[in-house]
């Protein structure tokens, strides 16, 4: 690795960049007129809108039943607000008050107090709900309390006393959320959310023309020639996005504090004490740096990933608006920053970001935040570089996935494609229809999901293409001794999943109602244990093995045993539609997977698929929620050391699995 | 030189077939020696170039560059190497003199070098008027000189050309033809490919026929000439077609 040419490489792609037009008007011209034109153009508006509204004025009515010197001071005081015109009360009043002819009416009464001194009683009946229902309710406001003094005075003045003998204690209140924590909590809550979709836009603009437009172009090959490492390449066009996405995000944070200061100068908030975090702009910068590098190797490895421009505009759409919904966290007052967001990207510095505007935040989570996504960061690095050696990626061709050519070569059935589309039909099929099942009636809404959603459709399509389903689906004898170890590698693997569910669970407490609702659906109190296993632990082991490992991961192997693994058992876990046993499903799922690809036989992994749901449910009907408790993770406390004689057992038992198990040869494969 | 010795080169296809490209190859070419890569489209030209380039990584066999094997010294090959294509795309925003003297420090070499290289090709390809310009407002003629010169910046010792005068008008195609001979005369050892036969009938010392990824005929023109009785490249092309088509037919009649 010359880092020389890395610049070398850098240097040319931030010249070409600044040379195209519309980047430059897209990432530094665009900002420097759209805040000053937001906040000053929105500004001008409402005082303009305000100054507006006090001219139109006000209709108002009067009723005046008191008449006497006193009221008729009050009278005076609502018939001095500028722009107001008071009418006395007619029969036709209250028709024109609906009508919105006449915009308030006052009445005036009195009674007597208890120490017989009278007391005047205003009513004022307006509609709040529009603005200049508030204009008039301020102005009247202003108007009575000016006469509640006067008429004071007067009394006072009657028995002789001095105004100032009534004023006792002077209170002045101080508000001690801060006017900048204030503005902070306001800008705190668009700020992030603007400025994380600025980054990406920003870095998206830039990769997608770094690889593919070289694609498009017909220039990649040349540069591929050159003496230039494959590695020099990826990191001096790494390094071109991040430069542009905070380059876009600077000038955007730029322009917004001096549009901020000028609005603030004009609308006399500078005098009430406001004064801008201008650390805070900086904290936010320096904070953005590791999510700009995340966000540039993400968007450089589908630059890289896709044939031209256009197919990583569409590929970027998906990371686009998942980055929107998390960033949008902001928006919610109620979420604050705790150790286990910082450790979700984008959400992390987007709670992060508001906590500094409010300058109330914490430094571990601000480590966390950024030490979480440099880890992120450092794998997308490594996928980008793998990306980047791989010809196959870098001249991708199209593929034939129309209905015809899949006629012709009943091989081309078995694509990643064809198993995603069956996954995502087979997904709403459960959601919807299998959802409705079960709310009806449990047992048999579980009975009918697994065999007419789940195992039905596979033999029905394996007989439409006219696969042998007994191969396809690996229904192949094995070594019975494989049976005998399954057991240690299923219980072992059970303590352990179970301890990593612990482990989440003081990461991201799992709801209690949630928990109770599980243990009731593994209880089932009307049905015997042995009915209760064959529902949730054999069936599941036959239905769900035949879709995920005999079916779905055939779709997969084709580019590597632990492509279709990793592949099959994220399809399993997020089959199960369930956030919290999304982690160990998975992990079960690649144990699955990975007993199948040694043994070659879906009888072994059907086996240890029942064996560990048949464990959760015997833990469950014994009532014992201890450490085997593999789908309850206690709020109590966690028996750690139970996971080093479990490791050891599994890593026994797997090693002898693995060496009983050398090499199985696949029918369809050789 | 160029030596390439049993290459092959197999593509993984998305349905999980295999397609073979480039089925052990194996042919010479000498310093000061132009030899063209015959073989009609899709005959796996492109692919044996992108092999030898270090583009792709062979799936059998190997091959050297200037006596630089391609799989232990990728590095080296690609410093003895000068490619040139004839699809190949230049930055549009980039002055002609800016997109040289991007590979040349690509190559390692340094600013004065550069500097004198751009000189002596701007001299020779006739191009002071231009070279200054946007790639975006030149010519395809004056694009082609600029991608000449990149191309040879490094004074590599070997020149690959794959296809280099597809989709050229006839003055552009001349040019070519014209440096790749003045490369030969300069000693340099020329790999160029096509699916022209004239093309390869004007200025190659050595034909090396190729089809379906493997070796069909290797030979000067006479040579082939004499084997075939056949005089217009166009003829002994087909004849050793339809020679191999019988070959594999008496193969498949004695099993």
């Amino acid at each position: 690795m010359n880092f020389n040419r890395a610049l070398v490489v850098y240097k040319k792609e931030m010249l070409e960049m600044f040379r195209d037009k519309r980047t430059i008007f897209s990432t530094i011209i665009l900002p420097f007129i759209l805040y000053p034109l937001i906040f000053i153009g929105t500004f001008s508006l409402m005082s303009r809108q305000t100054a507006k509204l006090e001219e139109k004025g006000a209709v108002i009515a009067l009723a005046d039943s008191v008449n006497d010197n006193a009221s008729h001071l009050i009278s005076e005081q609502i018939k001095t607000i500028k722009n107001f015109t008071v009418e006395p009360m007619y029969q036709a009043t209250p028709r024109m008050f609906e009508d919105k002819l006449v915009h308030a009416i006052i009445s005036i009464k009195d009674s007597l107090q208890s120490s017989g001194i009278p007391i005047y009683q205003i009513a004022v009946k307006l509609d709040k709900s529009t603005d200049r229902g508030k204009m008039i309710a301020d102005k009247v406001n202003v108007a009575l309390k000016n006469a509640e003094s006067k008429i004071l005075e007067q009394r006072l003045a009657e028995k002789g006393i001095n105004a100032e003998f009534i004023s006792t204690v002077s209170i002045r209140q101080q508000d001690t959320s801060s006017t900048a924590k204030k503005l902070g909590s306001l800008l705190g809550s668009i700020l992030p959310y603007l400025l994380i979709m600025l980054l990406i836009a920003g870095a998206s603009v830039v990769a997608g023309d770094l690889v593919a437009g070289e694609k498009e172009r017909k220039t990649l090959e040349t540069l591929l020639v050159s003496s230039a490492h494959r590695n020099e390449i990826v990191l001096g066009k790494y390094l071109t996005i991040i430069t542009f996405a905070l380059i876009n995000v600077a000038v955007n944070l730029i322009s917004l504090y001096f549009s901020m200061r000028n609005i603030a100068s004009q609308s006399g908030l500078q005098m009430a004490g406001v004064k801008f975090p201008l650390n805070g702009f900086l904290m936010l910068f320096l904070a953005l740096i590791p999510l700009a590098t995340l966000y540039a190797a993400l968007l450089l490895s589908i630059s890289t990933f896709s044939r031209n421009m256009k197919e990583a505009r569409s590929y970027e759409q998906p990371i686009l608006l998942v980055s929107m919904l998390l960033a949008m966290s902001s928006f919610f007052p109620a979420i604050e920053l705790n150790n286990g967001l910082a450790l979700i990207p984008v959400i992390n510095i987007s709670l992060l970001f508001k906590a500094v505007m409010m300058s109330d935040y914490k430094v571990t989570h601000l480590l966390l935040t950024i030490g979480s996504t440099i880890i992120l960061d450092i794998a997308a690095i490594f996928m980008t570089v793998k990306l980047f050696n791989n010809e196959g990626v870098l001249f991708r061709s199209e593929s034939d996935t129309s209905l015809k050519g899949l006629k012709k070569n009943k091989k081309a059935f078995f694509t990643p494609y064809y198993g995603l589309v069956y996954y995502v039909l087979a997904l709403l099929a459960l959601y919807y229809i299998g959802g409705t099942w079960q709310s009806k009636e449990i047992v048999s809404g579980l009975f009918k999901t697994q065999v007419i959603i789940i195992l039905l459709p596979v033999l029905i399509i394996l007989r439409l293409v006219k696969a042998d389903w007994k191969q396809t689906l690996r229904l192949t004898g094995t070594n019975p001794v494989n049976f005998a170890i399954v057991p240690f590698i299923a219980i072992s693997a059970s303590i352990l999943v179970s301890l990593l569910g612990q482990l989440i669970n003081l990461i991201y407490p799992i709801p209690q109602d949630y928990l109770e609702k599980m243990s009731e659906l593994l209880k089932m109190p009307d049905l015997q244990l042995w009915q209760i296993i064959g529902l949730i632990a054999v069936l599941p082991g036959i239905c769900e093995e035949v879709l995920f490992r005999g079916f779905l991961y055939r779709f997969y192997e084709n580019k590597n045993a632990w492509f279709a693994i990793i592949a099959s058992a994220f399809l399993f876990a997020l089959f199960h539609l369930d956030p919290y046993r999304f982690i160990p499903v998975f992990f079960l799922g690649v144990l699955l997977g990975w007993l199948l690809y040694k043994t070659n036989s879906l009888y072994v992994s059907m086996f240890s698929h029942m064996l560990n749901n048949a464990l959760a449910v015997i833990i469950m009907q014994v009532g014992n929620k201890g450490i085997l408790g593999y789908l309850i993770s206690d709020q109590g406390e966690i028996n750690w050391l139970a996971g080093i004689p479990a490791l050891v057992i599994l890593a026994v038992s797997l090693a002898a699995f693995s060496k009983i198990n050398n090499k199985q040869e696949d029918i369809l494969q050789s | 030189m160029i030596e390439v010795k049993s290459l092959s080169k197999t593509f993984n296809q998305k349905d999980g077939t295999m397609f073979k490209a480039v089925d052990g190859l194996s042919f010479t070419a000498e310093d000061g020696q132009i030899v063209c890569l015959l073989g009609v489209n899709g005959a796996g030209k492109t692919t044996t170039m992108r092999v030898l380039s270090t583009i792709f990584l062979p799936s059998a066999g190997t091959a050297s560059i200037n006596g630089w094997d391609i799989l232990t010294h990728p590095q080296k090959v690609r410093e003895n190497l000068g490619f040139l294509s004839g699809d190949t795309g230049l930055y549009n925003r980039l002055t002609g003199r800016e997109f040289i003297t991007y590979f040349g420090r690509l190559y390692g070499l340094d600013e004065g070098r550069i500097k004198y290289q751009i000189r002596q090709m701007a001299n020779l390809l006739d191009m002071h008027d231009f070279i200054d310009k946007k790639i975006d407002f030149m010519s395809s003629g004056m694009k082609q000189k600029v991608s000449i010169v990149r191309s040879i910046i490094h004074d590599p010792q070997v020149m690959i050309f794959d296809e280099p005068t597809s989709g050229l008008d006839i003055l552009t195609a001349r040019n070519i033809i014209t440096f790749i001979r003045e490369c030969k005369n300069q000693g340099k050892c020329v790999l160029f490919s096509t699916h022209i036969m004239r093309e390869a009938e004007r200025i190659a010392d050595k034909i090396v026929m190729i089809h379906k990824g493997g070796l069909l005929a290797e030979g000067t023109l006479e040579e082939l000439r004499a084997d075939t009785g056949q005089t217009d490249l166009d003829d002994i092309f087909v004849s050793y077609i339809n020679r191999q088509n019988t070959e594999a037919e008496v193969m498949a009649h004695e099993f």
